[in-house]
């Protein structure tokens, strides 16, 4: 019984240690300005602590650079489980514009397993607190992937698969009246 | 460190009140000019993958199935929202909406994906050939440099009659 | 009967220190979000918090964790124990129990509890932490011991009972000691509560990890509740040994009035704590270290009958 009132209160008091590997800072600015009295977290019950064994939540930004790689797998091993681990920025979602340099290994994906993705550059703070709102359940996602595909073709599409050669003569299999 | 001044201090932000904004509650607004996600409008893209050649990002993927149909996907991840996709699409069917609740938990959400009917030239198929790197960096149109004092001008518009000059180097944007 | 009387007090000011703790620090970070304009988390938050680290993972790392379980309980048990000892508007509950010096020896060992936390953990970040807690001890400790050893010296006598009644103001003329005193625990009552401006060591966790780095889960738990109840002890102390006023009423109007004077005390606390940006180690060395001299000069005064 007090572990389920435990478990139940884990959404009311995240704490939050911030770890930046590598990115431009600019995550890093809109992250605390999340906490100032203007967009204030701190309603949510949200506190900066400084080390990541007393945290429950990681806001990652920045890239997963070659340098910092072991030392945010070791800061995200060192967080107790229940855990969450947020990508705040573009360069923590996929790498940002950095993903193809020498000193980039990719996005923050590729070390630790991300919960929840804020893309961004930067992100505002109200993007950020969106972020958190969706982790507590607070709101719902409202984004989804568009698709579109153009079901009325005007002319009839050959399609590789669907063409024959024999010898020279090329045949269509699903040949529609025109 | 007097006693007054902090006294002060803490009744002048006592006097400001609670300045929270009351987010999650009441919905912000981004402001006019912000630049949100992208959203691809698929009924005006001709898709000539200018979005995909420029973006710095490399988000925008381009896929030609067959000479017919080509995909074009945005990934959305590394996006940076710079809107250099929009600004040289030729039909203006990028948007860079003020949408910036984009937070999921799942990578894939960010995605927008679009299949377009590509119509071929009646006589010989699809023939087109961009300008080559050479070619993009020619000055096109009218030249007057300035002979006597021996100095360079740039103009963006080709005019022979031209205003003054009014620097070494004027540059001006149309 | 006494006996029964002393265990049911004890138990009953327990349960009244572990319930109003998480409540003293809710009320002052709610006041410390409205001083600096913002919303602020709701008032019960410390005790979301508290139930929110019980139910993390416990992870056991640093050099020596065997230390480490001893540190965390004994932080929490000394505290408590203080509590039993402390009249709380009507009389300690083991007020025989101990004297003056038990009380001091407490209050000390309440503080080596994070040095054991942070040698415990070995880290860089967690014995710089101590060293600095170490420092501030050395100056800090002889404050409260000697206001109680003036008290002491007035009453002639090192009983709790006869010392927390206000005996620093001593009998006759104007109390020049018990006035200095006064003085002198209000200037450095903050660093007791370890709250800014002298929350050097261990709530520093914005600087540097502290003391309690390496703590997760439920030892966490421990060592905030202390910290949090260490904030109503050392009020209840401030209270009797200075402003005891009205204890001696009849028992609900002095029980009320007694936690009146604290959570006004709280309040103080917390606008001092709001307003004012952290020392330096050196800077607040030097500041107790005055204190020191000045409280020497008091219980001089108070040797004389002062």
């Amino acid at each position: 019984m007090l572990k389920n009132l435990c478990q139940k209160m884990f959404g009311r008091s995240l704490w939050v240690y911030h770890a930046n590997s590598g990115g431009c800072n600019g995550c890093d600015i809109e992250v605390l300005n999340a906490l100032t009295p203007y967009y204030d977290a701190e309603r949510f019950g949200i506190k900066l602590v400084g080390s990541p064994r007393h945290a429950d939540v990681m806001l990652c930004q920045g890239p997963a650079m070659r340098s910092t790689a072991q030392a945010l797998k070791r800061a995200y091993e060192a967080m107790p489980a229940p855990k969450l681990v947020f990508a705040i920025g573009s360069c923590a979602c996929g790498g940002g514009v950095w993903f193809d340099s020498y000193a980039v290994l990719g996005p923050v994906e590729k070390i630790i397993p991300v919960s929840y993705y804020v893309p961004g550059c930067p992100p505002r703070p109200e993007a950020i607190i969106y972020g958190v709102a969706v982790a507590l359940g607070i709101v719902d996602k409202k984004i989804a992937p568009l698709e579109f595909k153009e079901l009325e073709l005007p002319i009839p599409r050959y399609h590789p698969d669907q063409l024959h050669g024999q010898g020279e003569l090329v045949v269509y299999e699903k040949a529609e009246k025109l | 460190m007097s006693l007054l001044s902090k006294l002060e201090e803490t009744m002048l932000c006592l006097k400001a009140g609670r300045v929270t904004l009351p987010y999650p509650a009441r919905p912000a607004l981004a402001p006019e000019q912000f630049r949100g996600r992208p959203i691809f409008d698929a009924s005006k893209c001709i898709g000539c993958a200018g979005c995909a050649n420029n973006c710095p990002a490399r988000e925008i993927l381009v896929f030609d199935v067959c000479q017919e149909i080509r995909i074009l996907k945005y990934l959305g991840r590394r996006c940076t929202y710079c809107g250099r996709c929009a600004e040289v699409c030729p039909e203006k069917a990028i948007t860079m909406s003020r949408d910036f609740e984009t937070a999921t938990n799942h990578n894939g959400d960010l995605g927008q994906r679009l299949e377009l009917f590509m119509s071929t030239c009646q006589r010989c198929g699809r023939c087109f050939k961009p300008a080559s790197a050479l070619e993009e960096l020619k000055m096109k149109g009218y030249r007057f440099d300035d002979l006597q004092n021996e100095r360079w001008i740039f103009r963006a518009q080709a005019r022979l009659e031209g205003d003054p000059v009014v620097d070494d180097i004027a540059i001006e944007l149309d | 009967m006494n006996v029964l009387w002393a265990i049911l007090g004890g138990l009953a000011n327990v349960g009244v220190i572990l319930l109003a703790a998480p409540l003293a620090q809710g009320l002052l970070r709610k006041i410390t979000a409205r001083i600096q304009s913002r919303q602020g988390p709701p008032l019960l938050q410390p005790y979301f918090d508290l139930l929110k680290l019980l139910g993390k993972e416990d992870i056991e790392s640093g050099e020596c964790p065997s230390m480490q379980r001893f540190a965390a309980y004994l932080a929490l048990a000394v505290v408590l124990t203080l509590a039993c000892l402390l009249p709380m508007g009507f009389s300690a509950p083991f007020g025989s129990a101990g004297d003056v010096i038990v009380l001091v020896y407490l209050l000390t060992v309440s503080g080596i509890c994070t040095l054991l936390a942070g040698l415990a953990a070995g880290s860089t970040y967690s014995l710089l932490g101590i060293s600095r807690e170490m420092m501030t001890m050395i100056t800090l400790e002889p404050l409260f011991a000697i206001a109680l050893i003036v008290g002491a010296v007035h009453t002639n006598s090192l009983r709790l009972d006869t010392v927390l009644n206000g005996s620093v103001y001593g009998a006759a003329g104007i109390p020049w000691s018990g006035v200095i005193m006064l003085g002198v625990m209000s200037l450095s009552f903050q660093a007791f509560v370890q709250r800014v401006p002298f929350d050097i060591s261990e709530a520093e966790t914005e600087l540097m990890e502290g003391p309690l780095a390496e703590y997760s889960g439920p030892k966490l738990a421990l060592f905030k509740y202390a910290q949090m109840a260490k904030l109503i002890i050392y009020s209840a102390l401030f209270v009797a040994l200075f402003a005891p006023w009205g204890a001696s009423l009849m028992f609900p109007i002095g029980w009320l009035l007694f936690w009146i004077k604290v959570f006004a005390l709280v309040l103080l606390v917390t606008l001092i704590a709001a307003t004012h940006a952290r020392y330096r180690i050196d800077q607040a060395i030097r500041f107790f270290a005055s204190l020191v001299g000045v409280s020497v000069v008091a219980l001089i005064l108070a040797s004389y009958g002062y």
